[in-house]
């Protein structure tokens, strides 16, 4: 069910995006996770008290344990949310909507390959660029790690953690898609498929703030990842990561069936 | 043998856009000409042989295959040429070109080569810098090069200089020869009439006119018959102006051209 030849091409135009995500993710990661140091601590958490509300919106804390709570603290509400949530924008709209508005579709489908074929293999590519994404983080958060600080970093914690986070984005991957599956303009298609993560984002935001906002949380869906209690071993974060997994398959498969049934004015 | 059918086809665009009722059949071997003005709904028709657009009511099929429910089926055998080119702008055309043929799977007997050659296309350049023309070169090559059964072609030679347009008349021609079946969409009256055994007339949405190109022609021929003062004048009459002569009366025939036929169609447009 994957066309070799489109699945080759797309993924040519994804490395593009993925190397600029990877340098800048790069940057940010080793940086960071460097600045793990007592003494960096004690500058960090004095921004901390002085603007609380302004570092808690980006799920930054004072007085992070260890390094994994540290990493948690300053990577996980902030850099590693957007930037994989950026290539999830701009490629599912590439991928499905923008062919369509073009007009350039027309030579997918005038074609023998069926129409879930054309859009799975799309998914696929989606798909990979996150997965690639996730494990670069992965690696690279090891490799930073264990060469400042080694022996300090639980890896099983950090697998579990980077786990929730590749759900977390198959999920906000799945919103986009589906998106570009729909919208036959690229311009809806981007409305939509950036609109819906960016506006949950800034509840999030703002439930961070805590307060009367905390009551935010409710309706972002990222309350259902939660690094902290996945750390703490909840069970609750251990759903929270399932439920997305299960609503980002749930996201794909409908994308699908609608780019099969839908009618194409190109 | 009918290859392409198409039944009581309707699409309702509101407003009076859309197609209404549309029905005919093209035969195995035959071209097809769908002549019509733009807005005529040709365009519509063709997506829903192509399994773009799904039918609102009626069906359309090919070698007896639904166009919607079975187009990848029906697609194996076809080649297209859309109205409106548009490729991978990021590709160079000969990029383009191998990723179609690794695409669509098709092996090593590809006739893209030749048909670089007939149209004189270097697809070295980037499709996004190509002129209209070169783009047009690029969809037919793309169309032809798995040596499809059925063309399905949207005014396939927009674009192109006079001398590609007879190119392509002549491909046309050869691959009418080779059986294959042709559907041609086309505002141009000279371009249908040189290629088309049959021509079906769109207008607002509706056929008006279904025929052999020969029994329009027919159809609107008319007969006069001129009596002259003698014979020597009658001779010479008939040899100006190409009619028999038949002693001191002279027959002379008006044949009227296909675009005048067209005309005819549309002109009652005015007094609707």
């Amino acid at each position: 069910m994957t066309n070799l030849a489109l699945y080759k091409r797309e993924m040519k135009g994804s490395l593009k995006l993925l190397i600029i995500l990877g340098a800048i993710i790069t940057m940010y990661v080793s940086i960071i996770i460097n600045m793990y140091d007592p003494q960096m601590m004690k500058t960090l958490d004095s921004f901390a008290e002085a603007m609380p509300e302004l570092m808690a919106s980006v799920g930054m804390k004072a007085n992070a344990a260890s390094l994994l709570g540290f990493m948690v603290s300053y990577l996980y509400g902030f850099i590693l949310l957007i930037f994989p949530m950026l290539f999830c924008i701009l490629r599912a709209n590439a991928l499905i909507a923008k062919y369509v508005d073009k007009g350039s579709m027309a030579s997918l489908v005038a074609a023998p390959v069926k129409r879930r074929t054309i859009a799975l293999t799309q998914m696929k590519v989606l798909v990979s660029g996150i997965l690639l994404l996730i494990v670069y983080i992965t690696i690279l958060e090891l490799v930073c790690a264990e060469s400042g600080f080694s022996g300090e970093l639980d890896i099983g914690e950090l697998l579990l953690l980077n786990g929730g986070l590749l759900c977390l984005h198959l999920w906000i991957g799945g919103i986009c898609f589906l998106s570009s599956c729909i919208f036959s303009d690229s311009k809806y298609s981007v409305a939509f498929g950036a609109c819906i993560p960016a506006f949950m984002y800034v509840l999030q935001m703002l439930a961070n703030v805590g307060q009367n906002a905390e009551k935010a949380k409710y309706f972002t869906f990222f309350t259902l990842y939660s690094p902290d209690g996945i750390i703490a071993g909840e069970s609750s974060a251990i759903i929270g990561i399932c439920v997305l997994l299960a609503g980002a398959v749930l996201l794909y498969a409908l994308g699908i069936m609608l780019f099969e049934r839908k009618d194409l004015h190109i | 043998m009918s290859v392409i059918k198409i039944e009581n086809l309707v699409r309702d665009y509101g407003g009076g856009k859309g197609i209404f009722d549309i029905s005919f059949r093209v035969n195995q071997g035959e071209a097809f000409g769908f002549l019509g003005p733009n807005g005529a709904g040709k365009t519509t028709t063709i997506r829903h042989l192509m399994g773009f657009l799904k039918p609102k009511s009626g069906k359309c099929t090919i070698h007896g295959l639904d166009c919607w429910n079975e187009r990848e089926k029906v697609q194996a055998r076809l080649g297209y040429i859309p109205g409106e080119t548009s490729f991978f702008d990021d590709m160079s055309g000969t990029e383009f070109l191998k990723f179609i043929a690794e695409y669509r799977k098709i092996g090593p007997q590809s006739r893209m080569d030749e048909l670089l050659e007939r149209f004189e296309l270097d697809p070295k350049s980037k499709i996004k810098k190509m002129s209209k023309g070169m783009k047009q070169k690029l969809g037919i090559v793309a169309a032809f090069m798995h040596d499809p059964d059925i063309l399905i072609l949207d005014e396939p030679t927009s674009g192109l200089d006079p001398l590609m347009q007879s190119r392509f008349v002549s491909l046309i021609a050869e691959e009418k020869e080779h059986g294959k079946t042709v559907l041609m969409s086309s505002h141009m009256f000279e371009e249908v009439e040189r290629t088309c055994d049959r021509i079906g007339i769109i207008r607002k949405g509706r056929m008006i006119a279904v025929d052999s190109a020969a029994a329009l022609h027919e159809r609107h021929t008319r007969s006069y018959t001129v009596t002259l003062e003698n014979e020597a004048v009658a001779k010479a009459f008939a040899a100006d102006f190409g009619g028999i002569c038949n002693g001191e009366n002279v027959t002379v025939t008006a044949k009227q051209s296909l675009e005048e036929i067209f005309m005819n169609y549309y002109g009652g447009e005015q007094n609707d």
